[in-house]
Protein backbone atom coordinates (compact mmCIF):
# COMPACT_ATOMS: atom_id res chain seq x y z
CA UNK A 1 0.00 0.00 0.00
CA UNK A 2 1.00 3.29 -1.18
CA UNK A 3 0.52 5.48 1.79
CA UNK A 4 2.71 3.51 4.21
CA UNK A 5 5.39 5.64 2.21
CA UNK A 6 4.71 8.00 5.23
CA UNK A 7 6.07 5.63 7.46
CA UNK A 8 9.10 6.72 6.77
CA UNK A 9 8.30 9.33 9.39
CA UNK A 10 6.52 7.06 11.84
CA UNK A 11 8.56 5.00 14.62
CA UNK A 12 8.54 1.05 13.12
CA UNK A 13 5.89 -0.86 15.23
CA UNK A 14 7.54 -2.76 18.31
CA UNK A 15 5.05 -5.45 20.01
CA UNK A 16 6.40 -6.09 23.31
CA UNK A 17 4.86 -9.17 24.56
CA UNK A 18 5.35 -8.42 27.97
CA UNK A 19 5.96 -10.97 30.45
CA UNK A 20 6.28 -14.98 29.11
CA UNK A 21 2.52 -15.90 30.00
CA UNK A 22 2.94 -18.42 31.98
CA UNK A 23 0.75 -17.10 34.97
CA UNK A 24 -2.46 -16.12 32.42
CA UNK A 25 -3.92 -19.56 31.20
CA UNK A 26 -5.22 -19.44 27.89
CA UNK A 27 -8.69 -20.28 26.84
CA UNK A 28 -7.32 -22.99 25.33
CA UNK A 29 -6.48 -24.74 28.08
CA UNK A 30 -9.95 -25.23 29.04
CA UNK A 31 -10.99 -28.62 29.61
CA UNK A 32 -7.64 -30.33 30.15
CA UNK A 33 -5.54 -30.95 33.20
CA UNK A 34 -4.07 -27.60 32.88
CA UNK A 35 -1.35 -26.47 35.26
CA UNK A 36 -3.51 -23.60 36.91
CA UNK A 37 -5.91 -26.08 38.04
CA UNK A 38 -3.09 -28.65 38.97
CA UNK A 39 -1.17 -25.57 40.95
CA UNK A 40 -4.28 -24.35 42.52
CA UNK A 41 -5.72 -27.80 43.51
CA UNK A 42 -1.97 -28.99 44.64
CA UNK A 43 -1.82 -25.27 46.77
CA UNK A 44 -5.46 -26.02 48.61
CA UNK A 45 -4.58 -29.55 49.19
CA UNK A 46 -1.51 -28.56 51.07
CA UNK A 47 -3.09 -26.11 53.22
CA UNK A 48 -5.59 -28.44 54.17
CA UNK A 49 -3.41 -31.12 54.63
CA UNK A 50 -0.98 -28.91 57.17
CA UNK A 51 -4.27 -27.27 58.84
CA UNK A 52 -5.68 -30.41 59.78
CA UNK A 53 -3.14 -32.50 60.55
CA UNK A 54 -0.28 -30.12 61.62
CA UNK A 55 -2.53 -27.64 63.58
CA UNK A 56 0.38 -26.67 65.99
CA UNK A 57 1.81 -24.57 64.65
CA UNK A 58 0.56 -23.68 61.42
CA UNK A 59 -2.63 -23.30 62.45
CA UNK A 60 -1.73 -20.86 64.52
CA UNK A 61 0.65 -18.88 61.77
CA UNK A 62 -2.69 -18.98 59.98
CA UNK A 63 -4.57 -17.26 62.56
CA UNK A 64 -1.42 -14.79 62.66
CA UNK A 65 -1.57 -13.66 59.28
CA UNK A 66 -4.52 -12.49 57.81
CA UNK A 67 -3.70 -8.55 58.91
CA UNK A 68 -0.90 -9.17 56.79
CA UNK A 69 -3.39 -10.70 53.70
CA UNK A 70 -5.01 -7.55 54.24
CA UNK A 71 -2.42 -5.24 53.67
CA UNK A 72 -1.10 -6.85 50.82
CA UNK A 73 -4.25 -6.45 48.92
CA UNK A 74 -4.83 -3.01 50.08
CA UNK A 75 -1.04 -2.29 48.78
CA UNK A 76 -1.87 -4.35 45.72
CA UNK A 77 -5.34 -2.68 44.59
CA UNK A 78 -4.00 0.53 45.16
CA UNK A 79 -0.68 0.73 43.63
CA UNK A 80 -2.99 -1.57 40.37
CA UNK A 81 -5.32 1.51 40.21
CA UNK A 82 -2.50 4.12 40.51
CA UNK A 83 -0.14 2.36 38.22
CA UNK A 84 -2.99 1.91 35.39
CA UNK A 85 -3.22 6.10 35.14
CA UNK A 86 0.66 6.38 35.46
CA UNK A 87 0.61 3.87 32.56
CA UNK A 88 -2.00 5.11 30.24
CA UNK A 89 -0.51 8.88 30.77
CA UNK A 90 3.09 7.72 30.07
CA UNK A 91 2.34 5.33 27.26
CA UNK A 92 0.38 7.77 25.82
CA UNK A 93 3.42 10.12 26.18
CA UNK A 94 5.70 7.67 24.49
CA UNK A 95 3.32 7.90 21.33
CA UNK A 96 2.68 11.73 21.42
CA UNK A 97 4.36 13.58 18.89
CA UNK A 98 5.33 16.55 20.88
CA UNK A 99 8.83 16.09 21.29
CA UNK A 100 9.08 17.49 25.34
CA UNK A 101 6.30 15.29 26.43
CA UNK A 102 7.91 12.21 24.36
CA UNK A 103 11.24 12.80 26.04
CA UNK A 104 9.27 13.42 29.53
CA UNK A 105 7.78 9.89 29.34
CA UNK A 106 10.97 8.04 27.74
CA UNK A 107 13.16 9.08 30.54
CA UNK A 108 10.85 8.89 33.08
CA UNK A 109 11.05 5.08 31.80
CA UNK A 110 14.17 4.22 31.49
CA UNK A 111 14.91 5.70 34.71
CA UNK A 112 12.87 3.54 36.54
CA UNK A 113 13.95 0.10 34.18
CA UNK A 114 17.00 0.76 35.36
CA UNK A 115 17.07 1.35 39.24
CA UNK A 116 16.39 -1.87 40.88
CA UNK A 117 12.87 -2.00 42.74
CA UNK A 118 13.87 -2.35 45.97
CA UNK A 119 15.89 0.37 45.84
CA UNK A 120 13.09 2.64 43.98
CA UNK A 121 11.22 1.72 47.12
CA UNK A 122 14.10 2.50 49.76
CA UNK A 123 14.64 5.77 47.44
CA UNK A 124 11.10 6.86 47.29
CA UNK A 125 10.67 6.40 51.11
CA UNK A 126 13.97 8.04 52.23
CA UNK A 127 13.88 10.77 49.90
CA UNK A 128 10.48 11.67 50.40
CA UNK A 129 10.51 11.95 53.95
CA UNK A 130 13.44 14.39 54.13
CA UNK A 131 10.52 16.90 52.90
CA UNK A 132 7.60 15.78 54.29
CA UNK A 133 6.37 12.89 56.70
CA UNK A 134 5.37 10.11 54.33
CA UNK A 135 3.11 6.90 55.73
CA UNK A 136 4.76 3.82 55.34
CA UNK A 137 1.63 2.08 53.16
CA UNK A 138 1.41 5.73 51.28
CA UNK A 139 5.27 5.25 50.46
CA UNK A 140 5.26 1.81 49.59
CA UNK A 141 1.43 2.26 47.26
CA UNK A 142 3.56 5.31 45.90
CA UNK A 143 7.08 3.16 45.05
CA UNK A 144 5.27 0.43 43.53
CA UNK A 145 2.64 2.57 41.08
CA UNK A 146 6.10 4.53 40.20
CA UNK A 147 7.75 1.91 38.92
CA UNK A 148 4.88 -0.83 37.66
CA UNK A 149 3.46 2.91 35.96
CA UNK A 150 6.50 2.67 33.76
CA UNK A 151 6.34 -1.12 32.68
CA UNK A 152 2.77 -0.64 31.92
CA UNK A 153 3.15 2.93 29.71
CA UNK A 154 5.39 0.08 27.80
CA UNK A 155 2.19 -2.42 27.23
CA UNK A 156 -0.09 1.13 26.68
CA UNK A 157 2.15 2.11 23.81
CA UNK A 158 2.77 -1.66 22.27
CA UNK A 159 -1.36 -1.91 22.05
CA UNK A 160 -1.83 1.62 20.90
CA UNK A 161 0.72 1.34 18.02
CA UNK A 162 -1.19 -2.27 17.35
CA UNK A 163 -4.21 -0.77 16.29
CA UNK A 164 -4.23 0.10 12.27
CA UNK A 165 -3.86 3.58 11.50
CA UNK A 166 -7.03 2.66 9.14
CA UNK A 167 -8.97 2.99 12.68
CA UNK A 168 -7.36 6.08 13.38
CA UNK A 169 -7.80 7.54 9.66
CA UNK A 170 -11.47 6.36 9.72
CA UNK A 171 -12.16 8.14 13.05
CA UNK A 172 -10.39 11.31 12.09
CA UNK A 173 -12.36 11.63 9.11
CA UNK A 174 -15.50 11.75 10.14
CA UNK A 175 -14.13 14.99 12.15
CA UNK A 176 -12.94 13.28 15.73
CA UNK A 177 -9.85 14.85 17.00
CA UNK A 178 -7.02 13.29 18.22
CA UNK A 179 -8.15 12.74 21.74
CA UNK A 180 -11.55 11.54 21.02
CA UNK A 181 -10.05 9.09 18.12
CA UNK A 182 -7.93 7.93 21.36
CA UNK A 183 -11.21 8.16 23.91
CA UNK A 184 -13.61 6.43 20.98
CA UNK A 185 -11.53 4.34 18.79
CA UNK A 186 -8.35 3.10 19.95
CA UNK A 187 -8.46 3.13 23.80
CA UNK A 188 -11.36 0.33 23.50
CA UNK A 189 -9.50 -1.49 21.00
CA UNK A 190 -5.74 -1.65 22.30
CA UNK A 191 -7.49 -2.40 25.72
CA UNK A 192 -8.04 -6.10 24.14
CA UNK A 193 -4.83 -6.30 23.66
CA UNK A 194 -3.44 -4.74 26.53
CA UNK A 195 -5.75 -6.66 28.77
CA UNK A 196 -2.88 -9.95 29.03
CA UNK A 197 0.15 -8.64 29.28
CA UNK A 198 -1.75 -5.90 31.79
CA UNK A 199 -2.91 -8.75 33.95
CA UNK A 200 0.78 -10.00 34.33
CA UNK A 201 1.90 -7.47 35.48
CA UNK A 202 -0.39 -7.24 38.13
CA UNK A 203 -0.04 -10.66 39.00
CA UNK A 204 4.06 -9.57 39.18
CA UNK A 205 3.34 -6.36 41.05
CA UNK A 206 1.06 -8.66 43.77
CA UNK A 207 4.22 -10.88 44.20
CA UNK A 208 6.43 -7.38 44.40
CA UNK A 209 4.50 -6.12 47.24
CA UNK A 210 6.53 -8.44 49.52
CA UNK A 211 9.32 -5.89 48.86
CA UNK A 212 7.17 -3.34 50.80
CA UNK A 213 8.17 -5.18 54.21
CA UNK A 214 11.17 -4.20 53.78
CA UNK A 215 9.78 -0.20 54.79
CA UNK A 216 8.11 -1.60 57.66
CA UNK A 217 4.72 -2.02 56.29
CA UNK A 218 3.08 -4.90 58.21
CA UNK A 219 2.16 -6.77 54.83
CA UNK A 220 2.09 -10.90 54.40
CA UNK A 221 5.66 -11.60 53.76
CA UNK A 222 6.05 -8.77 57.27
CA UNK A 223 3.50 -10.88 59.36
CA UNK A 224 4.90 -13.95 58.41
CA UNK A 225 9.08 -12.90 59.54
CA UNK A 226 7.27 -11.47 62.62
CA UNK A 227 6.17 -14.87 63.87
CA UNK A 228 8.64 -16.65 62.37
CA UNK A 229 11.58 -14.75 64.92
CA UNK A 230 9.42 -15.00 67.72
CA UNK A 231 8.84 -18.49 67.48
CA UNK A 232 12.05 -19.48 65.16
CA UNK A 233 9.53 -21.56 63.42
CA UNK A 234 10.84 -20.56 59.90
CA UNK A 235 10.39 -23.43 57.84
CA UNK A 236 7.04 -23.62 58.78
CA UNK A 237 6.13 -19.79 58.59
CA UNK A 238 7.04 -19.68 55.00
CA UNK A 239 5.88 -22.64 53.54
CA UNK A 240 2.73 -21.26 54.62
CA UNK A 241 3.49 -17.52 53.53
CA UNK A 242 4.34 -19.20 50.06
CA UNK A 243 1.53 -21.59 50.07
CA UNK A 244 -0.97 -18.41 50.92
CA UNK A 245 0.62 -16.30 48.08
CA UNK A 246 0.15 -18.86 45.65
CA UNK A 247 -3.31 -19.44 46.06
CA UNK A 248 -3.90 -15.44 45.68
CA UNK A 249 -1.73 -15.12 42.37
CA UNK A 250 -3.66 -18.34 41.37
CA UNK A 251 -6.97 -16.82 42.26
CA UNK A 252 -6.04 -13.82 40.39
CA UNK A 253 -4.53 -14.86 37.47
CA UNK A 254 -7.81 -16.50 36.81
CA UNK A 255 -9.86 -13.39 37.49
CA UNK A 256 -7.73 -11.91 34.77
CA UNK A 257 -8.12 -14.58 32.46
CA UNK A 258 -11.73 -14.42 32.65
CA UNK A 259 -11.99 -10.94 31.90
CA UNK A 260 -10.01 -11.40 28.91
CA UNK A 261 -12.22 -13.94 27.87
CA UNK A 262 -15.02 -12.05 28.61
CA UNK A 263 -13.71 -9.07 26.73
CA UNK A 264 -12.83 -10.69 23.41
CA UNK A 265 -16.27 -12.46 23.55
CA UNK A 266 -18.18 -10.43 20.90
CA UNK A 267 -15.02 -9.13 18.65
CA UNK A 268 -13.14 -10.80 16.62
CA UNK A 269 -10.75 -9.12 14.39
CA UNK B 1 -20.24 21.65 -14.55
CA UNK B 2 -20.84 25.08 -12.46
CA UNK B 3 -16.57 25.51 -12.18
CA UNK B 4 -17.27 29.12 -11.39
CA UNK B 5 -17.56 28.60 -7.81
CA UNK B 6 -15.67 25.39 -7.32
CA UNK B 7 -16.50 23.18 -3.97
CA UNK B 8 -12.99 21.66 -3.73
CA UNK B 9 -10.23 24.10 -5.35
CA UNK B 10 -7.00 22.47 -5.67
CA UNK B 11 -3.88 25.32 -6.45
CA UNK B 12 -0.77 24.16 -7.81
CA UNK B 13 -0.28 21.61 -5.14
CA UNK B 14 2.80 19.38 -4.60
CA UNK B 15 3.48 17.10 -1.78
CA UNK B 16 7.17 15.64 -1.01
CA UNK B 17 7.60 12.30 1.19
CA UNK B 18 11.41 13.17 2.16
CA UNK B 19 12.56 13.81 -1.18
CA UNK B 20 10.55 11.97 -2.92
CA UNK B 21 7.77 14.11 -4.58
CA UNK B 22 4.22 12.38 -4.44
CA UNK B 23 2.46 15.25 -6.53
CA UNK B 24 3.99 18.02 -8.21
CA UNK B 25 2.53 21.12 -9.11
CA UNK B 26 -1.56 19.85 -9.20
CA UNK B 27 -4.49 21.87 -10.00
CA UNK B 28 -7.99 20.93 -10.20
CA UNK B 29 -11.41 22.52 -9.41
CA UNK B 30 -14.58 20.32 -8.37
CA UNK B 31 -17.84 21.92 -8.93
CA UNK B 32 -20.77 21.16 -6.56
CA UNK B 33 -22.34 18.11 -7.10
CA UNK B 34 -19.71 16.74 -9.98
CA UNK B 35 -18.32 13.53 -9.85
CA UNK B 36 -15.03 13.21 -10.51
CA UNK B 37 -13.07 9.80 -10.97
CA UNK B 38 -9.03 9.79 -10.28
CA UNK B 39 -7.75 7.37 -12.71
CA UNK B 40 -3.62 5.82 -13.13
CA UNK B 41 -1.44 3.27 -12.35
CA UNK B 42 -0.25 2.44 -8.70
CA UNK B 43 2.39 4.82 -7.60
CA UNK B 44 0.56 7.58 -9.82
CA UNK B 45 -0.25 9.86 -6.58
CA UNK B 46 -4.20 9.48 -7.00
CA UNK B 47 -4.73 8.32 -3.56
CA UNK B 48 -2.13 11.04 -1.85
CA UNK B 49 -4.31 13.60 -4.23
CA UNK B 50 -7.75 12.01 -2.89
CA UNK B 51 -6.17 12.37 0.90
CA UNK B 52 -5.22 15.93 1.07
CA UNK B 53 -8.64 16.83 0.08
CA UNK B 54 -9.36 16.14 4.02
CA UNK B 55 -6.15 16.61 4.68
CA UNK B 56 -5.55 13.20 5.78
CA UNK B 57 -2.29 14.07 4.30
CA UNK B 58 -0.50 17.32 4.49
CA UNK B 59 0.66 18.81 1.54
CA UNK B 60 4.37 20.69 1.07
CA UNK B 61 3.47 23.61 -0.73
CA UNK B 62 0.09 25.01 -2.92
CA UNK B 63 -3.19 25.59 -1.47
CA UNK B 64 -6.66 24.04 -1.17
CA UNK B 65 -10.54 25.34 -0.17
CA UNK B 66 -12.54 22.87 0.56
CA UNK B 67 -16.16 24.95 1.04
CA UNK B 68 -14.52 28.02 1.60
CA UNK B 69 -12.28 26.63 4.13
CA UNK B 70 -8.19 27.16 3.55
CA UNK B 71 -7.10 23.84 4.85
CA UNK B 72 -3.66 25.42 5.31
CA UNK B 73 -5.06 28.27 7.68
CA UNK B 74 -4.21 27.79 11.24
CA UNK B 75 -7.90 29.50 12.20
CA UNK B 76 -9.84 26.82 10.41
CA UNK B 77 -10.97 23.92 12.81
CA UNK B 78 -10.16 21.18 10.53
CA UNK B 79 -12.42 18.53 12.37
CA UNK B 80 -14.95 20.92 11.11
CA UNK B 81 -14.16 20.88 7.51
CA UNK B 82 -13.82 16.80 7.78
CA UNK B 83 -17.11 16.76 9.34
CA UNK B 84 -18.80 18.08 5.92
CA UNK B 85 -16.47 16.03 3.54
CA UNK B 86 -16.93 11.76 4.14
CA UNK B 87 -14.20 9.36 3.11
CA UNK B 88 -14.35 5.67 2.46
CA UNK B 89 -11.38 3.45 2.33
CA UNK B 90 -10.14 0.48 0.33
CA UNK B 91 -9.96 -1.14 3.59
CA UNK B 92 -13.43 -0.40 5.26
CA UNK B 93 -12.00 0.61 8.61
CA UNK B 94 -15.17 -0.03 10.18
CA UNK B 95 -14.64 0.12 14.29
CA UNK B 96 -14.51 -3.14 15.03
CA UNK B 97 -15.79 -2.75 18.71
CA UNK B 98 -19.06 -1.11 17.50
CA UNK B 99 -21.88 -3.09 15.94
CA UNK B 100 -22.71 -1.95 12.13
CA UNK B 101 -25.73 0.63 13.97
CA UNK B 102 -22.85 2.25 16.62
CA UNK B 103 -20.46 2.81 13.44
CA UNK B 104 -23.06 5.32 12.11
CA UNK B 105 -24.37 6.73 15.13
CA UNK B 106 -20.93 7.61 16.89
CA UNK B 107 -19.98 10.39 14.85
CA UNK B 108 -23.29 12.11 14.73
CA UNK B 109 -23.62 11.59 18.67
CA UNK B 110 -20.23 12.45 20.02
CA UNK B 111 -20.00 15.37 17.21
CA UNK B 112 -22.78 16.78 16.61
CA UNK B 113 -24.86 16.06 19.55
CA UNK B 114 -27.49 14.33 17.78
CA UNK B 115 -29.74 12.23 20.21
CA UNK B 116 -29.41 8.37 20.62
CA UNK B 117 -32.94 8.95 19.37
CA UNK B 118 -32.63 10.63 16.11
CA UNK B 119 -29.13 8.86 15.31
CA UNK B 120 -30.59 5.40 15.40
CA UNK B 121 -33.87 6.47 13.07
CA UNK B 122 -31.07 8.25 10.90
CA UNK B 123 -28.69 5.27 10.62
CA UNK B 124 -31.42 3.11 10.20
CA UNK B 125 -32.53 4.69 7.32
CA UNK B 126 -29.05 5.10 6.20
CA UNK B 127 -28.39 1.38 6.49
CA UNK B 128 -31.71 0.53 4.00
CA UNK B 129 -30.56 2.63 1.97
CA UNK B 130 -27.82 0.51 1.23
CA UNK B 131 -29.58 -2.48 1.60
CA UNK B 132 -28.19 -4.13 5.08
CA UNK B 133 -30.66 -2.95 7.49
CA UNK B 134 -31.08 -6.46 8.51
CA UNK B 135 -27.46 -6.26 10.40
CA UNK B 136 -27.74 -3.48 12.15
CA UNK B 137 -27.10 -5.07 15.82
CA UNK B 138 -24.26 -7.74 14.43
CA UNK B 139 -20.57 -6.90 14.16
CA UNK B 140 -18.65 -5.96 11.37
CA UNK B 141 -15.99 -8.89 11.38
CA UNK B 142 -19.92 -11.28 10.67
CA UNK B 143 -19.99 -9.07 7.46
CA UNK B 144 -18.60 -9.80 3.66
CA UNK B 145 -16.35 -7.44 2.75
CA UNK B 146 -18.83 -6.10 0.31
CA UNK B 147 -21.73 -5.16 3.03
CA UNK B 148 -18.49 -4.06 5.52
CA UNK B 149 -17.79 -1.34 2.45
CA UNK B 150 -21.77 -0.61 2.09
CA UNK B 151 -21.82 0.18 6.06
CA UNK B 152 -18.91 2.27 5.61
CA UNK B 153 -20.54 4.16 3.15
CA UNK B 154 -23.32 4.61 5.68
CA UNK B 155 -20.89 5.74 8.28
CA UNK B 156 -19.75 8.22 6.42
CA UNK B 157 -23.42 9.38 4.85
CA UNK B 158 -24.32 9.04 8.46
CA UNK B 159 -22.52 12.89 8.58
CA UNK B 160 -24.37 14.02 5.94
CA UNK B 161 -21.49 15.65 4.33
CA UNK B 162 -21.07 17.60 1.36
CA UNK B 163 -18.48 15.73 -0.88
CA UNK B 164 -17.55 12.12 -0.49
CA UNK B 165 -14.52 10.72 -0.78
CA UNK B 166 -13.76 7.31 -2.04
CA UNK B 167 -10.32 5.79 -2.23
CA UNK B 168 -10.01 2.62 -4.15
CA UNK B 169 -13.19 1.35 -2.29
CA UNK B 170 -13.61 -1.98 -4.35
CA UNK B 171 -10.25 -2.96 -4.41
CA UNK B 172 -10.18 -4.85 -1.76
CA UNK B 173 -13.01 -6.88 -2.64
CA UNK B 174 -14.23 -10.40 -4.18
CA UNK B 175 -15.28 -9.57 -7.61
CA UNK B 176 -18.77 -10.65 -6.98
CA UNK B 177 -19.01 -8.54 -4.47
CA UNK B 178 -17.74 -5.78 -5.99
CA UNK B 179 -21.59 -4.88 -7.70
CA UNK B 180 -23.25 -4.44 -4.53
CA UNK B 181 -20.57 -1.52 -3.50
CA UNK B 182 -20.87 -0.03 -7.27
CA UNK B 183 -24.77 0.33 -7.01
CA UNK B 184 -24.64 2.02 -4.33
CA UNK B 185 -22.42 4.61 -5.25
CA UNK B 186 -24.20 5.08 -8.66
CA UNK B 187 -27.31 6.08 -6.37
CA UNK B 188 -25.51 8.47 -4.03
CA UNK B 189 -24.37 9.93 -8.16
CA UNK B 190 -27.70 10.50 -8.84
CA UNK B 191 -28.53 12.05 -5.77
CA UNK B 192 -26.39 15.00 -6.88
CA UNK B 193 -23.84 14.34 -4.30
CA UNK B 194 -20.29 15.56 -5.09
CA UNK B 195 -18.17 13.00 -5.71
CA UNK B 196 -14.10 12.49 -5.89
CA UNK B 197 -13.28 8.83 -6.88
CA UNK B 198 -10.13 6.44 -6.84
CA UNK B 199 -11.31 3.81 -8.75
CA UNK B 200 -10.09 0.62 -11.11
CA UNK B 201 -13.35 0.10 -12.01
CA UNK B 202 -13.76 1.90 -15.87
CA UNK B 203 -17.14 0.60 -16.15
CA UNK B 204 -18.46 2.95 -13.10
CA UNK B 205 -16.11 5.59 -14.31
CA UNK B 206 -17.85 5.88 -17.92
CA UNK B 207 -21.42 5.68 -16.27
CA UNK B 208 -21.13 7.93 -13.38
CA UNK B 209 -18.25 10.41 -13.78
CA UNK B 210 -18.51 13.75 -15.17
CA UNK B 211 -14.68 13.96 -15.73
CA UNK B 212 -12.03 11.63 -15.49
CA UNK B 213 -8.77 13.27 -14.18
CA UNK B 214 -5.46 10.29 -15.22
CA UNK B 215 -2.38 11.04 -13.52
CA UNK B 216 1.10 9.54 -13.53
CA UNK B 217 3.79 10.30 -11.72
CA UNK B 218 2.50 12.66 -9.03
CA UNK B 219 0.97 14.37 -11.99
CA UNK B 220 -2.04 15.43 -13.59
CA UNK B 221 -1.66 14.55 -17.30
CA UNK B 222 -5.14 14.56 -18.83
CA UNK B 223 -8.69 15.65 -17.47
CA UNK B 224 -11.54 14.78 -19.94
CA UNK B 225 -15.13 13.93 -19.67
CA UNK B 226 -15.71 9.94 -20.34
CA UNK B 227 -16.77 10.10 -23.84
CA UNK B 228 -13.29 11.88 -24.62
CA UNK B 229 -11.14 9.87 -22.39
CA UNK B 230 -11.98 6.85 -23.52
CA UNK B 231 -12.40 7.33 -27.85
CA UNK B 232 -10.03 10.10 -28.11
CA UNK B 233 -7.20 10.18 -24.96
CA UNK B 234 -4.70 13.00 -25.67
CA UNK B 235 -1.69 12.51 -23.81
CA UNK B 236 0.34 9.24 -25.09
CA UNK B 237 0.95 8.05 -21.49
CA UNK B 238 -2.77 7.84 -21.44
CA UNK B 239 -3.19 6.26 -24.44
CA UNK B 240 -0.56 3.66 -23.43
CA UNK B 241 -2.41 3.27 -19.96
CA UNK B 242 -6.07 2.56 -21.52
CA UNK B 243 -3.96 0.46 -24.15
CA UNK B 244 -3.17 -2.12 -21.30
CA UNK B 245 -6.49 -2.23 -19.11
CA UNK B 246 -8.80 -2.16 -21.87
Amino acid sequence: MKHQGKCAVEEPQIIIDVGDGAAIPKPSDKGLVSAWRLSFAGALLVLGYLLVFHPDPYLRIFKFIPDGILITFQVTVCSIALALVFGLITGLGRISRNKYVNLVASTYVEIVRGVPLLVQLFYIYYALGRIVHVPDLLAAVLSMSVCYGAYMGEVFRAGILAIPTGQTEAARSLGFSRTQTMYYVVLPQAWRTILPPVGNEFIALLKDTSLVSILGVADLLRRGREFASESFLYFETFTMVAVVYLIITLVLSKLVSIMEERLSHHVKR
Amino acid sequence: MSNDNPIIRITDVSKYFDTVAALTHVSLDIGQGEKVVIIGPSGSGKSTLLRTINRLEDISTGRIVVDGFDLDDKTVDINKVRMEVGMVFQSFNLFPHKTVLQNLTLAPIKLKGMSEKEADVMARQLLDKVGILEKADVFPAKLSGGQQQRVAIARALAMSPKIMLFDEPTSALDPEMIGEVLDVMVKLAREGMTMVCVTHEMGFAREVADRIVFMDEGQILEIATPAQFYTNPQHPRTQKFLEQIL
